[in-house]
């Protein structure tokens, strides 16, 4: 695969929830290593969008490519993409029952076969990285929302994935532990793994993205370079949605 | 000296208080467990002073065992029933859906002594007929060892105990996997993305993500089932397996002693389910008190 070809391509992809249109035909490139914000209203398809590159949704309309392989409804073939795709979701998702350590080595063992005592060694490794070690054996019911989400990051950063989405992150998270998810988001964006992220945070999308991209009603409205995007956006409707989101 | 004294302890025990935390403390003294223990041990005197209790007491508890591993087999047996069906309950699969949908149904709409006269008396010699068939066929293709085995089975070598067994745990198993679909809609779906989003198939993700929470929650509720199951092991007296309420039948029709029979039958019956209620209810509280860890 060359270099510049994308590691992810929406072509023509639409999503229906009955009769409600989701996404009207959006297509979307990303190259590999690169960081792209979408940001948008809510309800505009955001997270659709993201949750059809590992077919959580599946497209009513239009073809998924990831990593050069198109997304054809196999399920052995979509179980082996997705294990290379990490995914965090606004509630974090983690699994209750398990430590924090069990989180992290559940899906090493089961998908990737991986022995337990390596998975172990990798999932502190990257509990590390998250700066959360010493929460190793702690269940996610003892910690606060911003250590579940890093443990979510480990989590999917355990499977080595090249591509990382962010649904939504820190959504769901008290002010005060916002920062700390974003510092390991950024932290992600500096290393070069390719990383799609729905969020409302702007300081996130100027300070790491490569490309902003503005939904609405289920469409792309505008895509850019974050500095050309949010100093002199070409569009009404992003215009219109700045001025909200930046005079808080 | 002695006068004041006592108008001064009088003072002291604020009256009012103490009547409402007397009042407080009878009130939530349980009173109906003394009364159960005052059943339980004046039965229990009867036994060990009347002769006719002792008799009836002696001649009953013979049909213990039978209840007791009547009540285990079908239990586990229904169980694993109803793990399948609600599997297939929740399963995208129409025809697995509906199959499943359908057995709970005819299950839960027909009455649990019908059902167990109809599951032993027609429905095992219908299965039995079935493999005699099959016994047939099988030898007609050439495998005639293994046909005629199945063709010399008898129908009564199937015991009523089997039988009894076969119809309670076929009977459970739907209420079971009411009780296990339940479990398993009540964990968010938040779960299941997260391990299909990790490349876990549906399976792999049911097995080490849903079902161990799901069988956690549903763990009271399953363990209110045993003690259920373990009452209506009453039933298959109907078909003359001598379990401890059959057994009480003869016994009482042998000797004209209905008192003595039945009220030894239902204490045996109380003190069981009391106990295991309150092992349930412990169960219970110790998978709140982990929950808030």
């Amino acid at each position: 695969m060359n270099s510049t070809e994308p590691i992810i391509k929406l072509q023509n992809v639409s999503k229906y929830f009955g009769r409600v249109c989701a996404l009207k035909d959006v297509s979307l490139d990303v190259e590999p290593g690169k960081v792209v914000v979408i940001i948008g209203p809510s309800g505009s398809g955001k997270s659709t969008l993201l949750r059809c590159i590992n077919h959580l949704e599946v497209e009513s309309a239009g073809e998924v490519w990831v990593e050069g392989e198109h997304l054809n409804g196999n399920q052995k073939h979509l179980n082996s993409v997705r294990s290379g795709i990490g995914m965090v979701f606004q509630h974090f998702n983690l699994y209750p029952h398990l430590t924090a350590l069990q989180n992290i080595t559940l899906a090493q063992r089961i998908v990737r076969k991986i022995p337990q005592a390596q998975a172990e060694e990798n999932a502190r490794v990257q509990l590390k990285r998250v700066g959360i070690e010493h929460k190793a054996d702690v269940y996610p019911g003892q910690l606060s929302g911003g250590q579940q989400q890093r443990v979510a990051i480990a989590r999917a950063l355990a499977m080595n994935p090249k591509i990382m989405l962010f649904d939504e992150p820190t959504s769901a998270l008290d002010p005060e532990m916002i920062k700390e998810v974003l510092e390991v988001m950024l932290n992600l964006a500096k290393e070069g793994i390719t990383m799609v992220v729905v969020t409302h945070e702007m300081g996130f999308a100027r300070a790491a993205a490569d490309e902003v991209v503005f939904m609405d009603a289920g469409q792309i409205i505008e895509k850019a370079a974050p500095e050309a995007f949010f100093n002199e956006p070409s569009n009404e409707r992003t215009r219109e949605f700045l001025s909200q989101i930046l005079e808080r | 000296m002695q006068k004041e004294m006592l108008s001064i302890n009088h003072a002291a025990v604020d009256y009012p208080a103490f009547r409402e935390r007397l009042k407080k403390q009878l009130g939530s003294f349980p009173w109906w467990l003394a009364a159960l223990a005052a059943i339980a041990a004046g039965t229990f005197w009867l036994i060990s002073t009347r002769e006719s209790y002792n008799d009836a007491f002696t001649f009953i508890k013979a049909g213990l065992s039978v209840t007791i591993t009547t009540t285990l087999i079908a239990y586990g047996i229904s169980i694993i029933i109803g793990l399948v069906t609600s599997l297939g309950r929740i399963s995208n699969n129409l025809i697995l859906r509906n199959l499943a949908t359908l057995y709970v149904e005819i299950i839960r709409g027909i009455p649990m002594m019908v059902l167990i006269f109809f599951i032993a008396l027609v429905g095992v010699p219908a299965v039995m007929n079935l493999l005699k068939e099959l016994g047939q066929w099988i030898t007609s293709l050439g495998w005639v060892n293994a046909g005629n085995a199945l063709i010399s089975l008898k129908n009564d070598a199937i015991p009523m105990n089997t039988r009894a067994i076969v119809a309670l745990a076929v009977t459970y198993g739907a209420f079971s996997a009411e009780i296990f679909r339940a479990g398993i809609q009540s964990i968010g779906k938040g779960q299941m993305e997260a391990a299909r989003s990790q490349g876990m198939s549906y399976g792999q993700a049911m097995r080490y993500v849903i079902l161990p929470q799901a069988i956690r929650n549903v763990l009271p509720a399953l363990g209110n089932d045993f003690v259920s199951m373990l009452k209506d092991t009453s039933l298959v007296s109907v078909l003359a397996v001598r379990d401890i309420t059959q057994i009480a039948r003869l016994y009482a029709g042998r000797s004209f002693h209905y008192q003595e029979a039945y009220i030894n039958l239902a204490v045996l019956y109380l003190s069981m389910t009391v106990i295991l209620s309150f092992a349930v209810k412990f169960l219970e509280k110790r998978l709140q008190r982990d929950e808030l860890n």
